[in-house]
């Protein structure tokens, strides 16, 4: 049969428009996270599902692969141009990944401009943004009340003062006052402590343009050891040994210790324990409120080398809409990353929220890149070290910090 | 003659795809390693070149020597007693035919458990917090005993060889038995007749003649416990403040906690360098003992 020219052309254009069509309805997006497990859900399956309803077109193919994991799977993956469409990352691999060239820009929309200043300062370095922040999460001070009260004491300490009176009156209680583990727990309270009077210094200590060593706020923090050690908040041998991520956690968990400096991220955890009956509070320190440290976590970025590029974008900005983020916010028991934004934080959060609102709060440096990843180790070390000999000099200690430092130039 | 010289050569031929294959996946990667530790690689991106920068910060820095010594310390404390107890272990089963296959395989047991499991059941052990040890010294009146076992720099690194040790102890106990079948009955059955002593066969017939079953028990061992970084990964982290942080352990965190890939190759090109080191003295010193024993 005879087809004309002009038939062959409409013909082609058809099946051309068709084809596009096609593939524009069934798009499946690759999407990496390491939260969305049964452990740490986030929500991320209720919302995955909700997200899917509202975008028929787009099919998501969740995988959940654990941070320490990300780090071995992702960058061959990223180096291979075979990367996943959307991947969750923190700050440290955005610098890595954003400077390889290995991340696609994102659209500076409406969601960029609501986002927290110090937010915003710590995602745009030049003129792009790579990541969407999804959370602030709180580290503070989690404090069994129960066991406080067997003790005779109403309320979560907030100055070292009271820390010290409460460390007291549950050791003559009989009881154990403090995880103070030398591997996060004492480097959260140093970290809070030696940044509370001046917050701005991270950057500076971060930049080498100022020392550790001659720092009087975290040389004073350092001071404060021996002082908690002499008031029985702990034993500091047994204590610079102790597993915080395991040990410690189910020995909290056990009401076996009456406070423990932590992440927010274990109260979903530690609520589900029967008749645990604990407060998040802020980490004690010098002035009246304590200090709310907070990390800016994770996010989502969008692989340069993505060929669904529009679908993940749309991924994206579903999670800058309070009302879907909010789901994650409450699974987190985490602050939206934007100004005025809901907060998840549960009610037994309520001091760690006080602090916030009196401005006590300070972000995590090495969240916000202030400080390099390799100081997160050094510091756990060092302090380690420091609780076994706590006849060392506190300066002596901070040294090996800016040693670090001074590795990264 | 021509054809001679071919057949000569051509014996070679067969050596082509055994060497294209330690060409392809050991001397290529070790070529890499080498040429990625004069940079800056961060794993992904553009490896810019720093020249002898890694290995000036790797000797200059304490932290990095103090890693090697307890590589070497946690390596000989590891061979030193999992030869001693392997051989302890093998002389014991060589003497009881009747439970020998059933001891081999409960020794043998721990080395098929995966090191996750095996270094997370030991940290529990040694919890200072109510851990089995600690627990069993209290059931048993020893409260004095009880100790931060992997808290206490003192005595971490020992608790971890312990543990290493108790993994592959059915290893070295399964390469003396075999040593001990090559040893002639007859002769066994001489010393007896000559009214030797049970320790003086064991010191004067078996030791000597399980020659060459020290030298694979030692060389193997001593590779394997260099190059360790699980179980002081699982239980401590190198903790604490490094006392059990090995060689392997500081290449591990600087690939993927640092990024620092670059740094990382430079450590491994100074671990394999350690490694052949000892290994060629090892060699070397046991071989001559067995041909003194022939």
């Amino acid at each position: 049969m005879h087809r004309s020219p002009m038939h062959r052309v409409v013909r082609t254009a058809a099946v051309t428009l068709l084809a596009t069509t096609g593939v524009a309805q069934a798009v499946t997006l690759e999407v990496t996270a390491w939260k969305g497990n049964d452990a740490e859900p986030a929500a991320l399956p209720e919302l995955i599902e909700r997200f899917e309803a509202a975008n028929p077109d787009i099919t998501i193919d969740f995988s959940y692969i654990s941070r320490s994991d990300t780090d071995i799977v992702l960058p061959p993956r990223l180096q291979g141009g075979d990367a996943p469409d959307v991947m969750m990352a923190d700050m440290p691999l955005v610098n890595i990944w954003g400077n390889a060239g290995l991340l696609a820009p994102l659209d500076k929309g409406d969601w960029y401009e609501r986002l927290d200043p110090a937010v915003k300062a710590a995602i745009t370095g030049g003129d792009e943004v790579y990541i969407m922040p999804l959370e602030v999460i709180g580290m503070g001070n989690f404090v069994n009340m129960g066991l406080l009260r067997e003790a005779g004491v109403e309320q979560a300490p907030r100055t070292i003062e009271e820390l010290k009176g409460t460390c007291t009156a549950l050791a003559e209680a009989g009881v154990n006052p403090m995880i103070f583990a030398g591997g996060f727990s004492a480097p959260l309270f140093t970290i809070a402590n030696g940044l509370e009077p001046d917050p701005a210094a991270a950057a500076e200590l971060g930049a080498e343009q100022r020392t550790f060593e001659d720092d009087e706020a975290f040389i004073a923090a350092l001071s404060l050891f021996p002082e908690l050690a002499e008031a029985g908040c702990f034993d500091p041998e047994v204590q610079a040994g102790v597993d915080p991520w395991s040990t410690a956690l189910a020995e909290f968990k056990a009401g076996n210790f009456a406070m423990m400096p932590q992440g927010a991220w274990n109260i979903r955890d530690f609520s589900s324990v029967d008749g645990l009956d604990f407060v998040f509070a802020p980490i004690p320190s010098a002035n009246g409120t304590g200090v709310a440290l907070d990390l800016f976590g994770v996010g989502w970025v969008i692989s340069s080398q993505s060929e669904n590029a529009e679908a993940a974008s749309t991924f994206v900005d579903f999670f800058t809409d309070e009302e879907n983020l909010q789901a994650l916010l409450e699974a987190e028991s985490a602050y939206s990353p934007f100004v005025g934004g809901a907060s998840g934080m549960a009610a037994l959060a309520a001091p760690y929220d006080e602090a916030r609102a009196a401005g006590a709060s300070i972000q995590f440096p090495f969240g916000v890149l202030h400080w390099p990843k390799p100081l997160e180790s050094e510091i756990f070390d060092s302090l380690t070290g420091y609780l076994l000999d706590l006849d060392q000099e506190p300066g002596e200690v901070l040294s090996r910090w800016d040693e670090i430092i001074e590795d990264q130039y | 003659m021509g054809n001679i010289t071919m057949g000569k050569y051509r014996i070679f031929l067969f050596t082509v795809p055994a060497l294209l294959v330690l060409g392809t996946f050991f001397l290529y990667p070790i070529g890499l390693s080498l040429r990625m530790s004069f940079t800056d690689f961060t794993g992904v991106g553009i490896a810019n070149d720093v020249g002898w920068k890694n290995y000036e910060r790797i000797f200059t820095r304490s932290r990095y020597l103090d890693a090697l010594g307890v590589t070497l310390l946690f390596t000989l404390i590891v061979v030193t007693v999992q030869t001693a107890i392997g051989l302890f272990f093998a002389a014991l089963l060589h003497r009881l035919p009747a439970v020998r296959n059933l001891c081999r395989a409960a020794l043998f047991l721990p080395a098929m458990m995966s090191f996750v499991i095996v270094g997370y059941v030991w940290q529990f052990i040694y919890s200072p917090f109510d851990g089995g040890l600690n627990s069993l010294f209290a059931a048993i009146g020893l409260t004095s005993w009880q100790h931060n076992w992997i808290g206490d720099p003192d005595t971490a690194l020992y608790a971890l060889a312990f543990a290493h040790v108790w993994m592959f102890i059915g290893y070295s106990t399964a390469i003396f038995l075999a040593g001990y079948a090559a040893i002639p009955q007859e002769l066994d059955e001489a010393a007896r007749l000559e009214g030797t002593s049970g320790w003086q066969r064991f010191r004067h017939i078996e030791v000597p003649l399980l020659a060459s079953s020290f030298t694979i028990n030692i060389v193997l061992s001593t590779i394997g416990t260099l190059k360790t970084f699980e179980l002081p990964f699982i239980m401590t982290r190198g903790g604490p403040d490094g006392a059990t942080r090995t060689l392997s352990l500081h290449i591990i965190d600087s690939l993927f906690g640092k990024y620092r890939f670059g740094f990382a190759s430079a450590l491994s090109i100074i671990m394999l360098i350690l490694v052949v080191a000892v290994t060629l003295l090892q060699n070397r010193v046991l071989r001559a003992r067995e041909e003194r024993v022939r």
